[in-house]
C-alpha cells in the first residue's frame, strides 16, 4: 500500500436508535503491520472516544472483536490494513442484535449452547478415564473454537430465513459432544429434526470465514447430517445396528 | 393450494431463475443427444456414458446430484443461497423464501448412500472397458484412447472413494475406534480417506470434466479425427 493513511469508515448507531445507522469517516495515519483494531483504537484514542467496540487479546484468542470488515466477517485484530486496501468499511455483525456501534449482543448463543445435551459419560467406568488418543482427535479440532460466531454471521440460513437453524458454532459444539469416546447421548436426530440441521445446504461460508480453519461443514456438519440420516433414512444399518446390539447384549 | 404445491415444489423451484432454466436446457440436450447420436463402441473402446448400459445413468446423475460438493455448487451458483460469502454479494435475503434440505425433493440428498453404492457397483466396468480396449484384437494393443479410458476410470474412483457418506461408514459413525476389533486399522483408514475426502470437490469437477472429455474424444474418433495413436502392439 502506498497512501500514509487510510480511510476508516465504522458504523454508528446508538443503542435503541430507530434510524438504520451510518457510517462515520476517519483519516487514520498507517503504521507498519497495523490492524483494522489497531486503526479502530487509534479513531477511538485520538478522534472520537464515544465509538463502541469490543475487543480484547488483540492476538486472535479471545473473539471478541468479530466485525464485517468491507463486507466480510473478519477479526479486526487478525485483519491487517495493507491486506485490504485504502479504503475500508468496518460494520458490525448484522445477524446478531445490535447494541452500539460495532458492538452486537451474543447472548442468544449461549442460552443455545445452555439447550443442547449435556455430557454423559458411559456408566461404571474405572477412574481416571483413560481415553486413546486416536479417539479424541477428531473432537479436539471443535476444542480450537474462540467463540468470535463469525460462521453464525455468515450462514445465510440464520441471517435470513429461519432462526430455528442453531447454527455451525452450536453443531461443532454438539459434534464434540457426540464424537467423544465415553458420551452415551446421540445430538444428531435432534439436530435434524428440532434444530434446522437440515436447512443447512453445505455452502460452507462458515468453513471459509472460521478465524481458527475448523473445518465446520466437512468435519461437523455433514457427519452429523450423516448420523442422523444413519438413523432416520438407512434401514439397511438400523437393522445392522440393532443385530450388532442384540450381539452384544447376548455375549454378555 | 399454495401450501401444498411449496409442500413438494419448493420455493427454490418457484422463483424466476435463468440460472435454472440455463442448468435445465443443457441437461435436456445432453440427454437428447446421447440418445439420438450415440457413440456407444468404436475399435474395443466402449464410451463411459454408456458403460455398463446408458440405463445406469440415473443413478449416476443422482449420485452427483446428492454429492455434498456439488449441492455447495448449485446452492450457490444456480440457486444462489448464497451465491457468495461476502455479505452484500450473498443476493440472497429475507424476503426470498427458503425451505434448505427439508422439503420433499431436497429431501432426496439424504438418499446420497445409496446413489454412492449403486456408483461403487458400476466402477469396476470401467477398468473391464479398459481392459476390453487394450485386447479387442486378441493381441495386446497400447492406444492413446486406452490411456484416457484408464485415467476416467482411475479419477472416477477416486471420486467415488472420497465421499462423505463413505467417509461416515468408513469411521464417521464411530466414537471409539480403539473400543472396536481392528480400530486402529479402521481409524489409518479413516484417516487416509478423509485426507482424499478433503479434495472431493476438485475431484468431483475433474472427473466430470475429464468423462465429457472422454465422451468428445470418442465421438471425434467416430467423425474420423486422426487422433488415436498406437503406441505398443504384443501379439
Ligand atoms: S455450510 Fe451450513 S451452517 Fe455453514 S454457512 Fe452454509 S448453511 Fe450455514
Ligand atoms: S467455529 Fe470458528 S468461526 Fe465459529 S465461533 Fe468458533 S472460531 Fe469462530
Amino acid at each position: 500500500m502506498h497512501s500514509d493513511t487510510v480511510k476508516l469508515k465504522i458504523f454508528r448507531k446508538d443503542h435503541g436508535e430507530k434510524s438504520p445507522g451510518r457510517h462515520d469517516e476517519f483519516e487514520v495515519p498507517v503504521t507498519e503491520g497495523m490492524s483494522v483494531l489497531d486503526a479502530v483504537n487509534y479513531v477511538v484514542e485520538n478522534i472520537d472516544s464515544t465509538i463502541s467496540v469490543r475487543w480484547n487479546c488483540k492476538a486472535a484468542h479471545c473473539g471478541s472483536c468479530a466485525a464485517e470488515i468491507n463486507n466480510y466477517p473478519r477479526l479486526m485484530c487478525k485483519t491487517r490494513i495493507d491486506d485490504i486496501g485504502a479504503e475500508i468499511t468496518v460494520n458490525p455483525m448484522g445477524a446478531f442484535p445490535h447494541v452500539k456501534d460495532l458492538v452486537t449482543d451474543l447472548s442468544g448463543n449461549f442460552e443455545i449452547d445452555r439447550n443442547i445435551p449435556e455430557f454423559k459419560p458411559k456408566k461404571g467406568i474405572e477412574l481416571p478415564w483413560n481415553i486413546k488418543e486416536q479417539d479424541v482427535t477428531r473432537a479436539q479440532e471443535f476444542r480450537k473454537c474462540i467463540e468470535c460466531f463469525l460462521c453464525m454471521d455468515v450462514c445465510h440460513v440464520i441471517r435470513n430465513h429461519s432462526s430455528k437453524y442453531i447454527g455451525p458454532r452450536h453443531i461443532i459444539k454438539a459434534a464434540a459432544l457426540d464424537m467423544h469416546p465415553l458420551d452415551t447421548v446421540d445430538r444428531s436426530v435432534s439436530l435434524m429434526n428440532d434444530k434446522g440441521l437440515s436447512l443447512c445446504n453445505v455452502t460452507k461460508c462458515c468453513q471459509e470465514v472460521c478465524p481458527e480453519h475448523i473445518k465446520i461443514t466437512d468435519n461437523a456438519i455433514i457427519p452429523e447430517k450423516e448420523r442422523a440420516i444413519d438413523k432416520m433414512y438407512d434401514p439397511a444399518l438400523m437393522l445392522f445396528d440393532k443385530l450388532k446390539a442384540i450381539g452384544k447384549s447376548g455375549s454378555r | 393450494m399454495n401450501k401444498a404445491i411449496k409442500k413438494y415444489i419448493p420455493a427454490e423451484f418457484l422463483e424466476f431463475n435463468p440460472r435454472l432454466y440455463a442448468f435445465i436446457l443443457i441437461i435436456a440436450i445432453a440427454v437428447i443427444a446421447f440418445f439420438i447420436f450415440p457413440v456407444k463402441e468404436l475399435n474395443g473402446y466402449i464410451d463411459p456414458f454408456y458403460s455398463p448400459t446408458i440405463l445406469v445413468l440415473p443413478f449416476v446423475g443422482l449420485y452427483r446430484l446428492t454429492c455434498y460438493a456439488y449441492r455447495k455448487d448449485y446452492n450457490k451458483h444456480i440457486f444462489k443461497h448464497p451465491l457468495a460469502c461476502p455479505v452484500v454479494e450473498s443476493m440472497d435475503s429475507k424476503k426470498r423464501e427458503y425451505s434448505g434440505e427439508t422439503s420433499a425433493i431436497f429431501k432426496i440428498e439424504n438418499m446420497h448412500r445409496y446413489f454412492l453404492y449403486a456408483a461403487i457397483i458400476i466402477l469396476p466396468f470401467f477398468f473391464y472397458d479398459v481392459y476390453t480396449s487394450l485386447f479387442y484384437t486378441g493381441a495386446f494393443v497400447l492406444r492413446l484412447g486406452s490411456i484416457i479410458l484408464a485415467i476416467n476410470a482411475v479419477l472416477l474412483t477416486l471420486y467415488v472413494f472420497s465421499c462423505h457418506s463413505l467417509r461416515s461408514l468408513i469411521g464417521g459413525r464411530t466414537d471409539c475406534f480403539s473400543c472396536l476389533n481392528g480400530g486402529t486399522l479402521r481409524k489409518k483408514i479413516y484417516n487416509k480417506q478423509s485426507w482424499l475426502n478433503a479434495h472431493h470437490e476438485e475431484l468431483a469437477w475433474i472427473s466430470l470434466i475429464f468423462i465429457i472429455f472422454v465422451d468428445l474424444y470418442l465421438r471425434g474418433l467416430a467423425a474420423g479425427m486422426p487422433i488415436d495413436f498406437t503406441f505398443m502392439v504384443i501379439h
